[in-house]
C-alpha cells in the first residue's frame, strides 16, 4: 500500500449546544491512501456529512488531528482553509450548483480561472471525458440533472484536485442516471488519478467503491477494503 | 388565521430592519419636504397678501405705473393726466382709487463708518405722507418709527439698517444727480417693489449695505431734485380690487381687465402729452419675480413629494418582492395547506401601508420644523419679515394622501405576485430554474469568466435594475438638476462679470454729464468707456403680448470693457440703413426670432426697426445690444453712464458721486451674486446630500438584494476554493458596473431635471440656459460610483461572516 494521502487521528467535532455538548464526531481514525474510492455510509445524523466538511475543511475539528500529504490541515481560519481546498480539494454537491449565467464550459473556467489555472483545452476534454462535448455552450438550464452533475463532476477535477468529495451527488437523480453519473466518475478518478470519497446513503453506489467506511453516532463502526472482485 | 399570517410577515420584515428604517425614512423625508416647501409657499403668499393689500396693515401695491427716466413732468402734466383719465373712465370698470405722480430716482448714500466714507448706490422714492399706492410698509413688530412727512426726512428700508449700523434719529447724506444733502431717519420699513433688494435691471442683489433704497417724502424729493413739488417721472394708478393682469408664465393670456385700463391710459397720456412706459404687476419685474418664485414654490411641493414618495416605493415594490421570493417556499406551502390567496395578499397590502402611515407620521412631525427653516432663511435672502407663521391642516392632507397613495400602490405588485405562486412549480424548484441569456453570453464571451459571471450577474434581474436606476435617476433629478443648474448659472452669469468684463465702477450721469465724469477719470488716469443702458425697449410677440427687455449701446463689442459672449451671428456693424443688433438668446427663445430677420421694436415708446445679427448669452434679464451711436439716435441719449477701469490706487470718491446720478463697483456686484449663490448653494448641497443618501439607501438595498441572493453561488465557489479576494474582484467589477451605468443614468436624469426645471423656472423675466457644467456632471457620476463600490466591502464581510457548513446544509437540501 502507498503512503497516506490523509490521516485523521481521534477526530472530534462537537458541540456545544443548550442541550448539552453534541458529538457530531466522536474520536474517529483512519488514513486514505491514494488512488481510493472510498465510500462513507451511515444514516441521517450519523456525522458522515461533518467528517465530509472536516475531511474538506469547510468545518474545523475541535480535536484530534487532521494532516493531508502529511501536513496539517488548517482549521479555524477561513482564508488558509480556502486556500487548502483549493490546493487540494474537488467537490460536488448533490443539487449539483452550476452557475446557470455561465454555460456548461464557462462553469469549468470559471473554477480553473479562480485556482490560476485556466485551460480551456482540458476543460473541453473533461467534458469529453465525461460524455457532454456537444453541450459545451448550452446553458445549465438547458440540460438535464445528470448531465448537470456530469458537468459539476467535471467542474469539480477540472484543477486537478488531489481529492475529490461528494455529498449525496446522486441523490437526486434516478437509478439508472445515477449509474451513468458514477460511471463517468470512477472513469475520470482512474484516468486523473484522483483519490474520492464520497457520502451517501445508497448501498447500491458501494459498487463503486473501493473501500467502505460506515459511521454511526460519530464513531466508525466499520472500515472495509472492497477486492477488485466486488468492484464494479 | 390572516392576522398570523401578517405577524408573520411583520416578523419577516423586522428581520431586514436596516431597509425597513430606511424606507420609513424615505417617506418621512417625503413628506417633510412637500410640507416644507408647501408651507412656505402658504407663508409667503400670505405675506405678500398682507404686504400688497390695499388696508392699514398692507402698502397697497399699484396696479399699473406709468414712467419715463429720461424726463420729468411738471405738476400740471400729472395734474392734465390724471383728469384726462378719471374723466374718460368707464362706469363698468372698477373704480379708480387713485393717480398719484412719484419722482423715483437713481441717487446715492454717502456713508461714513470707521473704515472712511462709502459711496454707495442708492434709489430714492418721493411719496407724499398721504399716498394711497406704494407706500411704505411697516409692519408691527418689524419696523420702527413713521413716514417721512417733512422735506428732510427719510425713511431708510430695513434691509439696510444692520449691515450700515443706521438706527431711528440718525443723519444720512444722500444726492441724486447733484449736490449731497442731509435727512434724518424717521422711519425704518420696506416697500413693495423692494421685496428683493435688487437694482433695477439685476435679478442678483448686492450683498447688505451696497444697495440702499430710501423713502423720502414729496417735499424731500423736490428738495433733493431741486425741482418743483409735485413733479414726477412715475404715475401709480390703483384701481379698486385688483384687476386681472397677463401671467407671463403662462399660455393663456388673463390681461384683458387691466387692458381696458391701459388703453384708457394711452388716450390720457396722449391728452396730457407725456411719453412713457406703462407697465402692470406682470410687467413690472420686481413684483413679478417674486410672484414666479413663489409660484414655482407652491407648484413643486406635492411633485417633489410624490417623486422622493416614488422612490420610497421603489424600494418598497423591490423590497417586498425579494422577500416574496425568499418566501416563495412558506407561501407554496400555505397555499398547499389552504390558505387563500387574499389572506396571503392582505399582509402585503397592509405593510406599505403601515410604512406610509409611520413615514408619514414623522414627516408631519417634523414638517413645520422645515417649514420655520425655511421661513427663516427666505427672511435671511429676501430680508422681508414673515408676520404670521401656520401650517394649515389642508397642506397636511394634500401632501400626505397622495404619498399614502402611492406607497400602498408599491404592495400591490408585490402582493399580487405572492397570490399567484404556484405551489406545485415552487416546490418542485422549478421556479428557481432559469436559462442564461445568449446575447449576453455572446457579449461577454471575449472577458475572463469571472467579469463574464459578473456582468451577467448585474443583470441577471433587468427590472430590478432598471427599477434601481430610475430610482437612482430620479433622486439625482431632484437633488442633481438643482446642483447643475445653479453651476450653470454661476458659471454664465458670474463667469461672464468676472472674465469678460474689465471695468472697475459703472457710474450713472445726467444728460451731459458725461464731460465731468471724464474730466475726473482723466485727471486721475482712469479710462473710460461711454454707454447707454435703460430697460426702455418693447415688443410685442407673436401672442401680441408686450415684452418688455432692457436696451444697451456700446461703442465696440470688441475691444471694451465688457466683451459679450455671442454664441450665435456676429456683432452689430454701424451704418446700416436698418440698424443692427443682438438679442440674448432668452429673448430670442421667446420671441421666436432667428438671425437675419428684421422686426420694429418700440425703443422708448418710439417704433424702430432693426435687423437681428446675433444672439448672445449671460444675461438673466432680456437684452438688446446695439451700437451706441445707434442707439443714441434712436433714444436721443448720448449716454446713460460710464465705465470706469481705475488705475492702482485710485477709488470711487465723493467728488465723482456727487457727479452721479450713482455709482456702481463691479466687485460689489460680483461679490452679491456670489453671496446669494453661495446661500443657495447651502441649501443646494444639503438637498444634494439628501440625493446622495437616498441614492446610497436604493444603492444599498438593490446590491444587498443582489449579493443575498447569490449566497448559493458564492456559497458554490467558496466551497469550491474560491478565495474571498477573487469572489470581493468579481463584486467590486459588478458595483463599479452598476455604479457606472447608475451614475450615467443619473446624471442623464439630472440633466433632463435641470431643463425642465430651467424651462419651468424660465419666463421673459427670469432666464436661465442650461449649460453643462463638466465638475458638476463628474461630481454625480462620482458620488453613484463611490456609494455603488462602497457597497463592496459588505459584500465581502458578508462572504466572510458566511457559514460555509451551513451553507453546504443548504445546498444539499
Amino acid at each position: 500500500m502507498s503512503d497516506a494521502l490523509l490521516r485523521m487521528d481521534n477526530l472530534q467535532r462537537h458541540y456545544e449546544t443548550p442541550a448539552g455538548v453534541v458529538k457530531a464526531l466522536d474520536g474517529v481514525s483512519f488514513e486514505i491512501h491514494e488512488g481510493e474510492r472510498v465510500v462513507l455510509l451511515g444514516p441521517s445524523g450519523s456525522g458522515k456529512t461533518t467528517l465530509l466538511n472536516c475531511l474538506s475543511a469547510l468545518d474545523s475539528p475541535t480535536g484530534g488531528a487532521y494532516t493531508f500529504l502529511g501536513k496539517d490541515v488548517p482549521r479555524n481560519h477561513s482564508e488558509k482553509m480556502t486556500s487548502f481546498r483549493r490546493d487540494n480539494i474537488g467537490y460536488v454537491f448533490q443539487f449539483f450548483n452550476l452557475l446557470q449565467d455561465l454555460t456548461v464550459l464557462e462553469n469549468i473556467l470559471l473554477i480553473q480561472e479562480l485556482a490560476g489555472k485556466k485551460d480551456p483545452a482540458r476543460a473541453k476534454e473533461l467534458l469529453g471525458l465525461v460524455g457532454l462535448d456537444a453541450e459545451v455552450n448550452r446553458f445549465p438550464g438547458e440540460i438535464s440533472g445528470g448531465q448537470q452533475q456530469r458537468v459539476a463532476i467535471a467542474r469539480s477535477i477540472a484543477k486537478r484536485p488531489t481529492l475529490l468529495l461528494g455529498d449525496e451527488l446522486t441523490g437526486n437523480l434516478d437509478t439508472e442516471t445515477s449509474n451513468k453519473v458514477m460511471e463517468a466518475l470512477v472513469s475520470a478518478c482512474k484516468q486523473e488519478n484522483i483519490t474520492s470519497v464520497f457520502v451517501t446513503h445508497d448501498e447500491g453506489l458501494v459498487k463503486y467503491a473501493t473501500r467502505v467506511i460506515r459511521i454511526d453516532s460519530g464513531k466508525i463502526v466499520s472500515d472495509k477494503q472492497i477486492t477488485s472482485d466486488e468492484e464494479a | 388565521m390572516s392576522s398570523l399570517l401578517n405577524k408573520r410577515l411583520a416578523r419577516s420584515l423586522w428581520r431586514t430592519k436596516i431597509r425597513l428604517l430606511a424606507v420609513v425614512l424615505m417617506v418621512s423625508v417625503g413628506v417633510f419636504a412637500g410640507i416644507t416647501f408647501g408651507g412656505y409657499s402658504h407663508n409667503v403668499e400670505g405675506m405678500y397678501e398682507t404686504l400688497q393689500a390695499d388696508d392699514e396693515r398692507g402698502a397697497n401695491l399699484a396696479d399699473l405705473w406709468i414712467d419715463n427716466r429720461s424726463a420729468t413732468w411738471s405738476p400740471e402734466q400729472v395734474t392734465t393726466f390724471c383728469n384726462a383719465l378719471e374723466s374718460s373712465w368707464m362706469s363698468d370698470i372698477a373704480a379708480l382709487d387713485s393717480c398719484e405722480g412719484r419722482t423715483i430716482l437713481q441717487g446715492t448714500m454717502f456713508h461714513t463708518n470707521e473704515t472712511g466714507t462709502h459711496i454707495i448706490n442708492s434709489l430714492w422714492h418721493g411719496i407724499p405722507d398721504d399716498a394711497n399706492a406704494d407706500r411704505v410698509w411697516m409692519p408691527d413688530g418689524h419696523a420702527e418709527g413713521r413716514v417721512a412727512s417733512s422735506a428732510d426726512e427719510i425713511v431708510i428700508d430695513a434691509h439696510v439698517v444692520e449691515a450700515l449700523d443706521l438706527s431711528l434719529d440718525d443723519t444720512v447724506t444722500i444726492s441724486a444727480g447733484s449736490a449731497s444733502l442731509e435727512f434724518t431717519i424717521v422711519g425704518i420699513g420696506y416697500h413693495p417693489l423692494h421685496v428683493f433688494m435688487a437694482p433695477e435691471g439685476s435679478l442678483f442683489p448686492p450683498e447688505a449695505g451696497q444697495y440702499v433704497v430710501g423713502y423720502v417724502s414729496d417735499s424731500g424729493m423736490a428738495r433733493l431734485t431741486n425741482s418743483s413739488l409735485g413733479s414726477a417721472n412715475t404715475l401709480l394708478l390703483d384701481v379698486e380690487g385688483s384687476p386681472a393682469f397677463d401671467l407671463p408664465d403662462t399660455e393663456a393670456y388673463e390681461g384683458d381687465e387691466i387692458n381696458e385700463v391701459k388703453s384708457l391710459v394711452i388716450d390720457a397720456m396722449e391728452v396730457a402729452a407725456l411719453d412713457g412706459r406703462i407697465r402692470d404687476r406682470g410687467q413690472n419685474e420686481p413684483v413679478e419675480i417674486m410672484r414666479q418664485d413663489l409660484e414655482s414654490a407652491k407648484r413643486s411641493s406635492v411633485p417633489f413629494t410624490v417623486m422622493i414618495a416614488a422612490i420610497a416605493s421603489i424600494t418598497i415594490v423591490l423590497s417586498l418582492q425579494r422577500l416574496v421570493q425568499s418566501q416563495a417556499k412558506e407561501i407554496a406551502v400555505l397555499r398547499t395547506l389552504g390558505v387563500n390567496r387574499v389572506s396571503l395578499m392582505t399582509g402585503y397590502l397592509i405593510a406599505p401601508l403601515v410604512i406610509g402611515v409611520v413615514g408619514c407620521g414623522l414627516g408631519a412631525l417634523i414638517g413645520p420644523w422645515g417649514v420655520n427653516g425655511m421661513l427663516d432663511f427666505y427672511e435671511g435672502i429676501v430680508g422681508l419679515p414673515i408676520t404670521e407663521r401656520e401650517v394649515p391642516l389642508s397642506l397636511y392632507t394634500s401632501i400626505m394622501v397622495p404619498t399614502m397613495l402611492v406607497v400602498f400602490l408599491s404592495g400591490a405588485f408585490p402582493a399580487w405576485k405572492s397570490s399567484r405562486l404556484d405551489p406545485l412549480e415552487v416546490l418542485s424548484g422549478q421556479n428557481q430554474m432559469r436559462v442564461g441569456s445568449n446575447l449576453l453570453r455572446r457579449l461577454t464571451s471575449w472577458m475572463p469568466t469571472t467579469l463574464g459571471l459578473s456582468v451577467r450577474s448585474s443583470v441577471r434581474k433587468p427590472v430590478r435594475l432598471m427599477m434601481t436606476f430610475l430610482a437612482v435617476g430620479i433622486s439625482l433629478m431632484l437633488f442633481g438638476s438643482v446642483q447643475m443648474m445653479s453651476a450653470g448659472l454661476q458659471d454664465t452669469i458670474v463667469g461672464g462679470l468676472e472674465d469678460q468684463q474689465s471695468w472697475d465702477a459703472q457710474v450713472y450721469i445726467t444728460e451731459g454729464g458725461d464731460a465731468d465724469v471724464i474730466a475726473w477719470a482723466e485727471a486721475r488716469g482712469a479710462s473710460y468707456e461711454p454707454l447707454i443702458e435703460m430697460p426702455l425697449g418693447s415688443v410685442q410677440d407673436a401672442d401680441g403680448l408686450e415684452r418688455v427687455f432692457t436696451l444697451v449701446g456700446f461703442d465696440t463689442y470688441e475691444s471694451g470693457m465688457r466683451s459679450v459672449n455671442v454664441i450665435e451671428g456676429e456683432q452689430p456693424q454701424p451704418q446700416n440703413d436698418v440698424v443692427q443688433v443682438m438679442l440674448d438668446e432668452g429673448a430670442m427663445t421667446f420671441l421666436g426670432w432667428s438671425i437675419g430677420e428684421e422686426h420694429t421694436v418700440l425703443l422708448n415708446g418710439a417704433e424702430h426697426d432693426v435687423s437681428v445679427v446675433g444672439v448672445t448669452r449671460g444675461e438673466l434679464a432680456r437684452t438688446m445690444y446695439f451700437l451706441r451711436e445707434d442707439l443714441g439716435q434712436a433714444l436721443g441719449v448720448n449716454a446713460t453712464s460710464m465705465y470706469l477701469a481705475l488705475p492702482d490706487g485710485v477709488e470711487v470718491d465723493a467728488s465723482l458721486a456727487e457727479m452721479s446720478m450713482g455709482v456702481v463697483e463691479r466687485q460689489a456686484i460680483i461679490d452679491g451674486m456670489k453671496s446669494l449663490i453661495d446661500q443657495q448653494t447651502q441649501i443646494f448641497q444639503a438637498m444634494m446630500y439628501l440625493g446622495l443618501m437616498f441614492t446610497i439607501a436604493v444603492m444599498f438595498n438593490t446590491m444587498i438584494m443582489n449579493v443575498a441572493e447569490r449566497d448559493v453561488e458564492l456559497a458554490t465557489l467558496r466551497v469550491l476554493g474560491a478565495s474571498t479576494k477573487s469572489l470581493g474582484l468579481m463584486l467590486l467589477f459588478e458595483s463599479l458596473l452598476i455604479g457606472i451605468i447608475g451614475g450615467l443614468v443619473g446624471v442623464a436624469f439630472a440633466y433632463g431635471g435641470a431643463v425642465g426645471l430651467a424651462a419651468s423656472f424660465s419666463s421673459w423675466q427670469f432666464y436661465v440656459a442650461i449649460v453643462i457644467v463638466p465638475s458638476v456632471a463628474y461630481q454625480l457620476m462620482g458620488g453613484v460610483v463611490v456609494i455603488a463600490v462602497a457597497m463592496t466591502p459588505i459584500g465581502i464581510w458578508r462572504l466572510r461572516r458566511m457559514d460555509l457548513v451551513e451553507k453546504v446544509k443548504d445546498l444539499s437540501r
